[in-house]
């Protein structure tokens, strides 16, 4: 958790997936309380605020449960719908939660062409789930994304807040015990 | 005002129109009589230009343009039925039926679904598509309101009623894509005054008011243009009806007074009004009440009057007309005019936040300021005020509900002017059958001062007629003036006689009302 | 160097210092003569020298549209009182475009340069850097950078001493391809669904919360500050009349060495393929490029020997879009890549318009029941039809980009989807 004070400009964008997060986690308190109201320094409307805020959300809790909806529309002063409205729109927001790891491929046309769904279906395998699931363990969540902006480097495969880039069937197991 | 200088010229497939700068094509078209299909586009609502259904060729343009927010530029030569428009129309009814359940025969919207209407129109409801369809199902979105998602185009004109006229943003497109659909927060019901003016916005039949579902179909109700009886707000409505019974309102458009909608409770107020026991006879008291033909009737009420039964007071209703109210007046003058009253029922005000001209007023009645223009005083008891009168008694349009034991005891006669026989009314020594709003033509004068006509919607029961029709022939009788023919007739008489209504007639109060006198005055200090 | 492969033929002045970790820290940075460019033009030009000096280099948007830059910047009101807003796109999401990425990870502060010189010529308040939310391993360095930036008053109040201020912030997108497009980017940063705005109004009038607003593409702007340190002439040097300077190409798909490459525009993009990328996998050739992104039309192996200038790529049949080449060799399916396009743009689409919302998902369902063999002759015409009726007509030319490869494809490698139909049939017969 990041205790140091981030500086405003900066303060609305931290990655949104890490491994440690927790559901039940306070929601704006403490570093977080701090970093909500900076981030409502940065901008002319408060409604501007809604994409940091549900990612802080989402980088505290793993994903964005109805309650955190209705918190967010409450400060922003907005309805529960529009916030609805706004998760369901950017896929970057989990609607239920997630493995620990949340390790989203790239099936999109540059990873495809090198292979990218023989490493979905080898993560799939090794972790033994299905796109979306949760592997037993509580460890992975394995899905297909679109293009993850680094196309040169395919299959690109981003697990939480880093990016593995070349990824190959061969290197999915070390991928994978690079993580535990 | 745009002087000539100001107004530019279009040609629409061939006809020339001058129009003022700022029209849309959409807007110049209509003009000329060319009536292009919309599905995003409402008047009463912001303009996104999404569903490009209004796609029309513009001479020098690359591209087909949105027509309901383009504006017209000077010399603008705009086809709307060339090759590419045509094409490009068809092509959206193409694609919005990929998604969709065809299951026009059972839907709510048939017959005014405007998917519908241009599938006919460029003839094509059997498609290409073979895939198989998404699908979505139904869902409440508020307790009489329901969204079937396979029907819906996402044309968001019920986002954009909920967001900016009830600015209650609680209906929203979630999900994006071909996944979008509309929704409240999953599973959470909204309740608003004005919901469901939703349901009059969605061009095809996603979004169902659950009473009516299934009830009737669109096609078979009759239309007539009627003035909301509800509240003082005097909403334009038009009633649907069928087997001469009130279906359902919609709202008619008027700036002046509720733009494009109206309330829910006006929509509840109205259905079925005037059905169940009605008084359909005229009657006398001889040993009891006895039903009699007019001839005796209206005799009885002449002999009454001109044998000085004692000075007037009456119990009106603030819900009948201008043109009843008066001839009321008039018969009561006859006795001596010692008092007329009325109540106001009040209930919770509900503005509308985009529109705020508009509200569920506050006053429930549609015509309290026309009885008072006629005389007539509001009262918390208007029973009270005359319980223990001693002259002529009159009682127009209460049922006299409530009334106290013993109400029109001792009046030298006791008239009763209604639609409905209760044991209080029992009590009249005459008893004159009238007729609702909506069985007759007429006008209510609403909260602004604004005097609005109604058409007659249904046949009235049995030997029921308008007041004015009983009432003048009964001053005809007693040589105190004609006979009216019609409601307009009876107007212009009491335009003559009350200063606030000078120089309105029907013809001059048109579809869109017209302010009394000091209301006139008013809005010119305002403005 | 470039990255991760280089050169010589390359023309490095964006790529200069890709792939050196000490570039990305501003001590770094101004070793490498970084920061003179905003001394100078905040120190000793005017918004009107900037603006003209951009101009005359010609430089044009690189983000896809190749809007003149200057010229876009001089659109915005010059007396109004109202604050400006400079946005800058980091939404880089269309397939096979990462050169932003490079821009980014490596050199933030030559984009941070480009950002405050930019601020300045269009007189804004505020700048946004909107990246997309999935950059994680690239949000870090910027925010440093720009943290750092704050630190040594290159951002703030009163920036070394000139008078003029200006606040930056970064702003993460949450995923949405259609956030890229800038009227999209306007409404997703003002907290509403990134979904396309009718122009007009265009930004310049009314853009971020109502007020004037420039957005630029993060490679528009890093290459300002070298425009303004050696002038229009100079970077006109490089590249045709009507395509000056250089241009990042991001390469990816069947190539030896794929990658991002700075090239001069006029530059060959066979020779791009061939020298730069070392060419097709051992043993393979090409069978079709994309060179500017998936929303430009595909070119067939015989069409690579063109300049990739705007004109030259348009003259042989497809744009310079993004600078996203993906180069497809002979063991493609083509009905298999182009649906993996379509089923993006469904996928992306954000669903206002009639034609883009149904048409990509009809069209995505049609080639993916081809390539599972159930496809029929019929279909070849129906698909030309629904990309005919979804291009030009909707708000935002994402619909015209998801037709793109399906008409380009249909035109140039039927053979593909003839075979694929062929086979099915053949294998319904049979059952
Ligand atoms: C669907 C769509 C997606 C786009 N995505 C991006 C993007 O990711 N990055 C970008 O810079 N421009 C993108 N654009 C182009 C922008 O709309 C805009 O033209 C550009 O940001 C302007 O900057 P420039 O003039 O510096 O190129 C996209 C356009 C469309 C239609
Ligand atoms: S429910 Fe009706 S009004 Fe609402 S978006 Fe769908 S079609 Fe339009
Ligand atoms: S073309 Fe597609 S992405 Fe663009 S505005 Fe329309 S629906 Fe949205
Ligand atoms: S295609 Fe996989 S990162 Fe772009
Ligand atoms: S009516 Fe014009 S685009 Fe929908």
């Amino acid at each position: 958790m990041s205790e140091r004070k981030l500086h405003p400009a900066v303060a609305g964008a931290q990655p949104m997936y890490r491994a440690e997060n927790d559901p039940d986690a306070p929601l704006f308190e403490g570093a977080y309380k701090q970093r909500f109201d900076d981030i409502l320094t940065r901008y002319p409307d408060k409604r501007a605020a809604i994409l940091p805020v549900l990612a802080m959300c989402q980088e505290l809790r793993g994903w964005i449960s109805s309650e955190t909806i209705e918190r967010v529309a409450e400060l922003l002063d907005l309805t529960p719908a529009y916030v609805l409205s706004i998760t369901s729109f950017y896929t970057m927001f989990r609607p239920q939660p997630v493995g620990k790891y949340l390790i989203q491929v790239c099936t999109s046309i540059g990873c495809d062409l090198c292979g990218a769904e023989n490493v979905v279906e080898k993560l799939l395998a090794a972790t033994g789930t299905r796109t979306g699931e949760i592997s037993e363990d509580g460890l992975y969540t394995v899905i297909e994304v679109e293009c993850l902006g680094a196309c040169g480097f395919a299959t690109v495969v981003q697990v939480n807040e880093r990016v593995y880039e070349s990824v190959k069937t061969e290197t999915v197991t070390r991928l994978l015990e690079e993580l535990r | 005002m745009a002087d000539a200088s100001s107004t530019q010229k279009v040609t629409i497939d061939g006809h020339e129109v001058m129009v003022p700068p700022g029209t849309t094509i959409l807007d110049a078209a209509e003009r000329v009589g060319v009536v292009l299909p919309r599905y995003c586009y409402h008047p009463g609502l912001s303009a996104p230009a999404l569903c490009r259904m209004c796609l029309v060729e513009v001479e020098g343009a690359p591209k087909l343009l949105p027509s309901c927010v383009q504006q017209v530029q000077d010399d603008m030569v705009v086809h709307t039925t060339s090759a590419d428009a045509r094409k490009a129309r068809r092509a959206v009814i193409e694609f919005l039926l990929v998604n969709h359940p065809l299951d026009c025969p059972i839907c709510d919207a048939a017959g005014q679904c405007e998917l519908q209407d241009y599938a006919f129109e460029t003839g094509q409801l059997h498609t290409r598509v073979t895939d198989p369809k998404m699908v979505l199902g139904r869902d409440n979105v508020t307790p009489e309101i329901v969204y079937f998602g396979d029907r819906c185009i996402l044309c968001t004109r019920c986002v954009r009623f909920m967001d900016e006229v009830a600015q209650e943003p609680v209906l929203q497109v979630v999900q994006r894509g071909h996944k979008g659909y509309i929704d409240t927060m999953t599973g959470d019901l909204f309740e608003h005054a004005f919901s469901m003016n939703i349901v009059d916005v969605c061009p095809v039949g996603a979004l169902v008011n659950e009473d009516f579902l299934f009830k009737a179909r669109a096609w078979d109700l009759d239309q007539a243009p009627s003035i909301c009886p509800g509240c003082s707000q005097g909403c334009n409505i038009s009633l649907g009806t069928k087997e001469n019974q009130i279906r359902r309102a919609k709202p008619r458009p008027n700036m002046e007074v509720n733009s494009y909608w109206m309330c829910d409770e006006g929509r509840k107020t109205v259905v079925n009004w005037g059905s169940g026991d009605r008084l359909e006879v005229p009657m006398l008291k001889g040993d009891s009440l006895l039903p009699v033909d007019w001839q005796r009737a209206l005799s009885a009420l002449t002999e009454a009057l001109r044998g000085e039964p004692g000075a007037a007071r009456g119990v009106a209703s603030a819900g009948a007309s201008n043109e009843a109210l008066y001839i009321l007046r008039r018969l009561m003058e006859v006795a001596g005019f010692d008092g007329g009253y009325f109540a106001v029922p009040m209930a919770e005000e509900h503005v509308l936040a985009g529109f705020p001209k508009l509200a569920l007023r506050s006053e429930r009645v549609p015509n309290a300021r026309g009885a008072e223009l006629f005389g007539f005083e509001r009262s918390d008891d208007p029973y009270a005020e005359v319980a223990s009168h001693t002259g002529a008694l009159f009682v127009l349009d209460d049922p006299l509900d409530g009334a106290p034991e013993g109400f029109g005891a001792s009046a030298a006669i006791f008239v009763y002017l209604g639609t409905r026989l209760s044991p209080a009314a029992r009590r009249a020594d005459i008893v004159i059958p009238v007729t609702t709003f909506a069985e007759m033509e007429g006008t209510f004068t609403n909260f602004q001062g604004r005097v609005q006509r109604f058409a007659p919607a249904l046949q009235p029961p049995g030997l029921a007629r308008p007041l004015w029709m009983s009432g003048s022939a009964t001053l005809e009788r007693l040589g105190t003036g004609s006979a009216y023919r019609s409601a307009a007739e009876t107007f212009a008489a009491l335009a003559g006689d009350y200063e606030e209504f000078d120089g309105l007639t029907y013809e001059s109060i048109g579809p869109g009302g017209s302010l009394i006198a000091s209301a006139r005055t008013q809005t010119a200090r305002a403005g | 160097m470039a990255y991760p492969h280089s050169h010589p033929r390359e023309t490095r002045i964006l790529s200069e210092h890709f792939g050196e970790i000490e570039a990305t820290t501003l001590d770094g940075w101004i070793e490498r003569g970084g920061y003179k460019a905003v001394e100078k033009a905040l120190g000793s030009m005017s918004r009107e020298q900037v603006i003209e000096v951009v101009k005359e280099s010609g430089l044009r948007g690189r983000g896809g549209a190749g809007f003149p830059t200057g010229l876009k910047w001089s659109f915005m009101p010059k007396d109004d009182t109202l604050p400006h807003y400079l946005v800058c796109n980091a939404d880089e999401s269309e397939p096979g475009t990462f050169k932003d990425r490079e821009i980014m990870r490596w050199t933030p502060h030559q984009l941070l340069e480009g950002c405050i010189i930019g601020s300045y010529a269009i007189g804004a308040s505020h700048c946004y850097i909107y990246i997309r939310g999935e950059f994680v391993d690239v949000i870090p360095v910027v925010n440093q950078a720009v943290v750092d930036a704050y630190s040594r008053g290159y951002l703030g109040r009163d920036i070394l001493g000139s008078g003029y201020s200006l606040e930056l912030t970064v702003h993460l997108g949450a995923g949405a391809y259609i956030a890229g497009e800038e009227t999209g980017m306007l409404n997703s940063l003002e907290g509403r669904r990134a979904e396309p705005r009718i122009k007009p109004p265009f930004p310049a009038a009314k853009g971020a919360f109502g007020m004037p607003t420039t957005v630029n593409n993060v490679e528009s702007l890093a290459v300002v500050p070298h425009i303004v340190t050696n002038g229009g002439d100079w970077y006109r040097q490089w590249g045709t009349e009507k395509s000056s300077g250089t241009k990042l190409f991001s390469c990816c798909g069947h190539l030896q060495k794929p990658g991002t490459y700075e090239i001069a525009m006029d530059f060959n993009l066979k020779d791009l393929l061939y020298d730069l990328c070392g060419g097709p996998p051992e043993g393979r050739e090409f069978k079709a490029v994309i060179p500017g992104g998936s929303s430009v039309p595909i070119l067939a192996a015989d069409e690579l020997d063109a300049e990739c200038s705007y004109e030259g790529l348009e003259a042989a049949g497809s744009m310079v879009g993004s600078g996203g080449l993906i180069a497809m060799d002979d063991s493609t399916n083509m009905v298999h890549a182009v649906r993996r396009m379509v089923e993006f743009y469904a996928h992306e689409s954000c669903g206002q318009c009639t034609q883009c919302r149904e048409g990509t998902y009809w069209a995505a369902k049609i080639l993916r029941r081809i390539e599972r063999g159930g496809g029929r002759e019929e279909d070849i015409p129906l698909l030309l039809d629904i990309s005919a009726n979804m291009a030009g007509k909707t708000i935002c030319v994402l619909s015209d980009s998801a037709a793109a490869p399906i008409v380009s494809s249909i035109q140039k490698f039927q053979d593909d989807y003839m075979a694929l139909i062929a086979k099915g049939q053949h294998a319904a017969v049979g059952t």
